[in-house]
């Protein structure tokens, strides 16, 4: 078989889901993988069909890159997310990356003829408001940043992702992800940390529900979004939710309830040593903000879609 | 029977345990998206229940008329409080078979308060938000709306038991989901507070929803009555984009239906000192 191999790109492979994701493509004989970040990359995954480069995606050489090896496929993971940061000195740092890098990245694809571009956002961008409704669709407005001027980079990233995506939808077909909490062992985000740490501060006035995909499921859906998903903007999430303190218990991690008053506080006062949790995602561990994912399921079926319940999830994530 | 309800109210423990077992099989993992916990639930109930029988001595009337089928449950509100909606939905989960979480439709300030907005919510209780009443009717669940509102719960004791103008948005909701319309009538919970004065004005400068003034500020043991009428049939020549004409005749069918109801109860209500209306 002469026939030419699928190209692909996974933007960000030093992140534990780009890792799981690439794990499950190089399985396929037809795929030839290129992982680039700009951290420095361990690589986990040593296989004939997978190539890795560290590089910054506003150089020169990035562009070089797709135009030597003309992908079919980019998967853009490389969201600098909120966790390994400080998040005073980041907000520039992150909306930096996340806005130029994730321009350059469609407008790159755009150019060097890339079929698929997937682009991975957040449910955050949707915000957790009192007043949300339950199960919010993709068309509802993203309200993330009305509250904290610092979730800004996160809905920009995703309004101009999905802007470009319906402008440029006959030339390129893109998908927009916002899945729920992504949880899982290999995963480091701040939810996965908030939910495996023992004696974290937990509101004791609220107790919010939650979606959680494990993150071999999620990858397994990026993986599936090459062939089965059209242009659009998915939510992705599982059809089950469990409260806060529910997920708590079935972790056993001993917490410290503390009165939602002085939950920012104390968030400010041990955020240089113990606990690092942003001061702007307090709402996300006191509202819920729980996503709609019939469209999903319209195009994945209902089916397999999902190997692990929300309990086996939890469970996984703490080993 | 008589004998099944004395065993009702002496074994209350064992009783609480037979509906939530049944609530059980409805929701198995105790929980659900909209933040219902049965557990915590259970526990509200064995709380309100000595309330709900000895304090407001609460008669249920026109139990048969509930099926065992999802409704728009659309009732009076009243006293000031709002302690009815939670004398409704425990009348629903514990003097009803099968029983049921009705689930109560708050205010957008409720959700955001500590402690009571997640207590609530652990109940039943849910943003009065379209998107949710329509999805949980299709899920088979019943709602409880109060269409006057706020209006209906802040009154004068001149205006006790005069139903104040439903909003339409319910028949909607109910024409959207094809779902019967369920009216309850709650008659005695006005006098819980009996003498108040709505400073309507001073409110409304000050900036509060409301500003009830009276001689005591401390819930009265009224004797209180719930009745449920007969399920009423959404129109089905409407469609849910009616215009408002069209649909206003059906919400006023409903107001006067539980107006109707109120001044029943009122003629056959429990003697109470503090009783304002007759």
């Amino acid at each position: 078989m002469s026939e030419k191999k699928t190209n692909i790109l996974i933007i960000g492979i030093a992140g534990g889901l780009a890792k799981i994701l690439a794990g499950l493509l190089v399985k396929n004989k037809n795929y030839e993988i290129t992982g680039v970040d700009p951290r420095s990359i361990k690589e986990d995954i040593k296989h004939e069909n997978i190539t890795y480069k560290q590089m910054r995606f506003t150089r020169g050489n990035f562009e070089r890159l797709f135009r030597d090896k003309e992908f079919d496929v980019v998967f853009h993971l490389a969201r600098m997310s909120h966790s390994n940061t400080n998040p005073k000195a980041s907000l520039a740092q992150r909306l930096d990356l996340n806005l130029m890098g994730t321009k350059r990245i469609m407008d790159l694809s755009l150019k060097f003829g890339v079929k698929k571009l997937v682009i991975l956002s957040t449910y955050h961008v949707y915000g957790a408001l009192s007043d949300n409704p339950v199960f919010i669709d993709e068309d509802s407005p993203l309200k993330a940043s009305i509250k904290y001027p610092e979730l800004r980079d996160v809905v920009e990233m995703d309004q101009i992702s999905t802007n470009w995506l319906w402008k440029n939808k006959d030339n390129i077909n893109t998908v927009v992800l916002r899945p729920c909490s992504i949880i899982g062992p290999q995963i480091k985000n701040t939810m996965t940390q908030y939910l495996t740490s023992p004696y974290v501060p937990i509101c004791m006035d609220f107790n919010p529900m939650f979606q959680f995909i494990h993150e071999f499921d999620m990858a397994k859906i990026l993986e599936r979004s090459i062939d089965e998903l059209p242009t659009g903007i998915y939510n992705v999430a599982p059809d089950e939710t469990v409260s806060i303190k529910k997920a708590k218990q079935i972790l056993n991690t001993p917490t410290v309830p503390v009165p939602s008053l002085f939950l920012e506080s104390t968030a400010w006062l041990l955020s240089n040593s113990l606990w690092q949790f942003p001061k702007y995602l307090i709402d996300y561990i006191k509202y819920s903000s729980i996503i709609d994912n019939t469209l999903l399921k319209a195009h994945l079926g209902h089916e397999d879609l999902f190997q692990y319940s929300t309990a086996e999830t939890l469970e996984l994530s703490s080993l | 029977m008589i004998k099944s309800i004395k065993n009702k109210i002496l074994t209350p423990h064992n009783y609480f345990d037979d509906v939530f077992e049944k609530l059980l099989e409805k929701y198995p993992n105790g929980e659900d998206p909209w933040g219902l916990n049965l557990e915590k639930a259970k526990k509200s109930i064995e709380y309100i229940w000595p309330l709900y029988k000895n304090y407001f001595r609460v008669r249920v009337f026109g139990q048969e008329n509930v099926q065992d089928q999802p409704y728009m449950v659309i009732a009076n509100h009243s006293g000031q409080i709002a302690i009815d909606g939670m004398l409704i939905c425990t009348a629903f989960a514990m003097e009803i078979d099968p029983p049921r979480i009705l689930r109560a439709m708050v205010e957008r300030f409720f959700t955001a308060l500590p402690f009571v907005g997640t207590w609530g919510a652990e109940g039943g209780s849910v943003l009065g938000d379209r998107q949710n009443c329509l999805k949980l009717l299709n899920k088979g669940e019943s709602v409880l709306a109060f269409p006057e509102g706020v209006r209906g719960v802040a009154k004068s004791t001149s205006e006790y038991y005069k139903l104040q103008r439903f909003t339409r948005g319910f028949y909607r909701m109910a024409l959207t989901a094809q779902v019967d319309i369920l009216p309850v009538a709650v008659v005695g919970a006005e006098e819980v507070f009996p003498w108040v004065y709505q400073a309507k004005g001073v409110a409304k400068k000050m900036g509060l929803p409301a500003l009830p003034l009276s001689p005591l500020y401390f819930p009265l043991p009224s004797p209180i009555d719930i009745y449920i009428g007969k399920p009423i049939k959404f129109e089905s020549d409407l469609s849910p984009e009616s215009s408002d004409s069209q649909i206003d005749i059906h919400v006023d069918a409903v107001e006067r239906e539980i107006q109707r109801m109120v001044n029943e109860g009122l003629e056959k209500r429990r003697n109470f000192f503090a009783n304002v209306k007759r």
